[in-house]
């Protein structure tokens, strides 16, 4: 199968607003994409795969042709819907469209308006991607769920402490507050994370994402256009991996682990040739703390056990050998649940292209982005590579 | 038909007379020291799930082997729809079992013990309320809640010796006003008095009273059944002996039973047992212990509330389900799952024999579609992992339960198969606190019948779990 590139990608800042739509913040994020990718036009995109759960209950029906319609893509259009890793199988759905040769040029996104909903619609529409008929019956809402898998990690493992999970949060705080994008821009100290106030225990509320506000899309094009159009900056899609489990925590054998992230991981791994020990910054999906600990010890980053052990000696920082979240990831930079998994890939390809300002790694060549689906009913792990042989181009 | 073994359960909350006098300035429930409280999610229907499990576990008679069920309460979740529907599903009793629901009267405990004593195959009767008034009067102060059940079968070591009953018109002394939660009466303190007096009395009328160690009578407060002892040839101290009203308060249609129950385990040989209902109605039976009756029955509380936390647990604080939208789990698809949801019923694999809850859907062990056997589960069960949902943390079909009840744990809980092939299978279940800690991973659990939530008006019942040191015997 022939190759596929990111050749631009953007974003709208996350955060709340109340002066825009879901459409309107989808239609920033294609501007953005679009502007960036220099030499194709709207006129040049085949296809659009959308990802959004519906946050709020708006256009639940036909949720991709309302956005790419009012953006001026009057293309076919996909909705896709895995719950927080809508967009990331977005993206996987554009790569196949490429790679099958059915298409040229597509372009993959998501959005989510979270931050208008009263409180209690808020607390409703938190739970919808757990398992609702068991589960959630017990009078949990998503935070009680990764709750139950931070108490159990905590129990399995003696040393993994609280203040670990705070170490991802103060980690992905001070990345955020040098991206312009991010929702929260502001540092927390390790006591500031332990101490808050208590969401679910042992889960506080700076081990919690927020809700967010936001768009984001990258274009996916084949190996012909991106030799067609010299100026793009590229990034090939090398490996992408993706699996199911069943949504229940409850389900599953495991607690401490999240099996469709390694399964989606050794798919990703074995498409692109490549292992953990390669990749040079990872975006993973850390809604809760719990989450970036089990991310790092199920896409091969360490030993089952040992997150805390990279945390502790700063590995996963921004100046680490393996910087992750470079973004500030769900927990700073913001989780607007469709739009995150496309978020995570606009963050690489910025990365890998030159184009990540302030927060800009040095020379990385191998990004991978993690992107799970409920407390793991889903997962998508995508892996870019920078093309070295455009470099001076950038 | 004989009495083969009784059961009586009781919330674990009390509001004690000392609590509501300083709360409202008075307390007019004479003889009443504290009553029951039932938790936010308990009501007439859950108590009487656990007084009838533990009627059925007492007797040693399996829930399959019920041929009626005998409910009577004055309190069911709704005015129409027949609570046994729900309560055999609770209980695990068959589908052709026969039921009757007794309402209206607190005398409808006694009216179902003597249709089920006209039976000639084992019934369960139950009777369970959770009476309510006003705060002014003297109902309010009283009003309890509680539920007692007795098993009837062939050749238990009980036997009702004689009985009786009578049906006078005495308007007026007690009622509740279509669609009313409240309780009330016009307070007529002779005329009162009188009517419960000679009702009682007819019903008692050729029972020999004479050697009865306890007498349990109808108790809508500590001091009527005393001052009609003397009428039905009873001394105080037999009276008392029957007398549970004092720690439970009224208790409503399970009133008398509840006495009955409290006093065969105290080691009573000769009951008197009388209800009796405003209107009035009375019941009266004369129960014998030929042998020993065996009874389970958790009366005694162990959690005492202030007023504010007692009437916190009745809802009169928050403003119900919030707007927002609950977990959307129809009806229809409710009640397929209603094994699963109100007796732990998992599955065994019929392809490799794994178990699995809830039953359905492909196998998790070996990925089959060919279906489960029944497995039921133990109801004593390990944590895996658990989280304590804090206030505010719920989502909104629970926010009424947590507004009221406060803190609780959402946990994953291995229950063991009840079978001989063994196994355990994990389970979500929430774990209702009272001011206890959130289980640890380890710590065991104990399954117990409560309301999940109402939705679209009703009500879904499902397994939640307790501590199990929280248990009460």
């Amino acid at each position: 199968m022939r190759d596929a590139y990111v050749v631009g990608a953007g974003q709208t800042d996350f955060g709340s607003f109340p002066d825009e739509s879901y459409r309107s913040l989808f239609a920033t994020a294609v501007d953005r994409t679009l502007a960036s990718a220099d030499g194709l036009g709207r006129g040049d995109v085949d296809e659009a795969v959308v990802g959004t759960l519906g946050v709020g209950g708006r256009q639940l029906g036909l949720s991709g042709p309302a956005v790419t319609e009012f953006a001026g893509l009057s293309v076919p259009t996909t909705r896709v819907e895995n719950a927080c890793a809508a967009s990331g199988y977005a993206v996987r759905n554009a790569v196949q469209a490429v790679k099958s040769g059915m298409a040229d040029v597509v372009l993959a996104g998501g959005y989510e308006v979270m931050t208008d909903a009263s409180g209690d619609a808020t607390k409703y529409w938190l739970g919808v991607s757990g398992e609702t008929e068991w589960e959630r019956l017990t009078g949990t809402t998503f935070a009680g769920t990764y709750a139950q898998m931070a108490r159990a990690y905590l129990d399995e493992y003696d040393d993994a402490t609280v203040e670990d999970l705070s170490r991802a949060a103060v980690k992905n705080h001070a990345n955020a507050s040098e991206n312009p994008h991010a929702q929260l821009r502001f540092e927390c100290s390790l006591d500031d994370a332990t101490d808050a106030a208590t969401v679910a225990d042992p889960l506080t509320l700076y081990h919690c994402c927020p809700t967010t506000d936001g768009a984001a899309a990258v274009l996916v094009v084949s190996e012909d256009v991106a030799e067609d159009h010299d100026d793009l900056d590229a990034a090939r899609v090398a490996g992408v991996g993706a699996a199911s489990d069943r949504v229940g925590l409850f389900e599953r054998d495991t607690y401490t682990a999240i099996p469709a992230s390694e399964r989606a991981a050794e798919s990703a791994y074995e498409m692109a040739d490549r292992g953990p020990e390669d990749v040079d910054f990872a975006e993973v999906h850390d809604c809760f703390a719990i989450a970036e600990l089990l991310a790092y010890e199920d896409l091969g980053f360490c030993e089952r056990g040992e997150a805390p052990h990279l945390l502790r000696e700063g590995v996963t920082n921004r100046d680490g050998d393996l910087p992750v979240n470079v973004s500030g990831g769900l927990k700073a930079k913001g989780h607007p649940i469709g739009a995150t998994g496309a978020g995570q890939l606009v963050e690489l390809w910025k990365q890998l292209t030159g184009h990540a300002g302030d927060r800009q790694l040095d020379g990385p060549e191998v990004g991978l982005a993690h992107n799970v689906g409920g407390s793991g009913g889903a997962a998508v792990v995508t892996i870019l590579e920078g093309d070295t042989e455009r470099e001076g181009k950038r | 038909m004989r009495v083969a073994g009784v059961g009586a359960y009781v919330p674990r909350f009390r509001l004690s007379a000392d609590a509501v006098a300083d709360a409202l300035g008075q307390f007019h429930a004479r003889g009443v020291e504290a009553v029951a409280v039932p938790d936010a999610d308990e009501d007439a229907l859950t108590m009487a799930a656990e007084a009838g499990e533990r009627a059925l576990g007492a007797a040693g008679l399996a829930p399959e082997s019920v041929d009626a069920l005998h409910l009577a309460s004055t309190t069911l979740p709704y005015e129409e729809e027949a609570g046994t529907g729900r309560l055999r599903s609770l209980l695990g009793l068959d589908e052709d079992t026969e039921s009757a629901q007794f309402t209206g009267s607190t005398d409808a405990g006694g009216a179902a013990l003597a249709a089920g004593l006209e039976r000639d195959a084992p019934t369960l009767v139950v009777a369970s309320d959770a009476v309510r008034g006003v705060d002014d009067e003297a109902f309010g102060h009283a009003a309890g809640a509680g539920a007692a059940a007795v098993v009837l079968d062939r050749d238990g070591p009980g036997r009702v010796t004689a009985r009786g009953s009578q049906t006078t018109t005495n308007p007026g002394t007690r009622f509740r006003e279509r669609g009313s939660a409240q309780t009330t009466g016009l307070g007529v303190t002779s005329y009162d008095r009188q009517a419960l007096r000679e009702t009682l009395a007819g019903a008692v009328d050729g029972l020999d009273t004479a050697g009865v160690d306890a007498a349990a009578l109808q108790a809508p407060d500590g001091d009527l059944p005393y001052r009609v002892a003397g009428a039905l040839g009873l001394d105080t101290e037999t009276v008392a002996a029957g007398s549970v009203v004092e720690r439970v308060g009224d208790a409503g249609a399970a009133s008398a039973l509840l006495g009955l129950a409290d006093a065969l385990r105290d080691g009573a040989q000769r009951v008197l047992l009388a209800t009796y209902g405003s209107g009035a109605a009375s019941h009266a039976f004369r129960v014998a212990a030929e042998r020993e009756i065996p009874v389970r029955a958790t009366v005694t509380g162990d959690r005492a509330l202030s007023f504010a936390a007692a009437r916190r647990r009745r809802g009169d604080f928050d403003s119900g389900t919030p707007d927002g939208g609950g977990a959307s789990v129809s009806v229809p698809s409710y009640r397929r799952t209603l094994a699963a949801r109100h007796r732990l019923v998992a599955g065994r694999c019929r392809s490799c024999g794994a178990l699995r809850f809830p039953p359905e859907g492909a196998c998790g062990d070996c990925g089959a579609t060919d279906g489960y056997e029944d497995a039921p589960l133990r109801t004593r069960g390990t944590v895996e992992t658990s989280t304590t949902i804090s206030q505010g943390g719920a989502p909104p079909e629970f926010a009424p339960q947590q507004a009221r009840s406060g803190e609780y744990a959402s946990a994953i809980v291995a229950f063991e198969s009840r079978g001989e092939r063994g196994g355990a299978v994990s389970v979500p279940v929430q774990v209702v606190l009272a001011g206890e800690d959130a289980p640890g991973i380890g710590d065991e659990v104990v399954s117990v019948p409560r309301v999940l939530y109402d939705q679209e008006g009703v009500r879904r019942y499902g397994a939640k779990a307790l501590p199990a040191d929280s248990r009460r015997r």
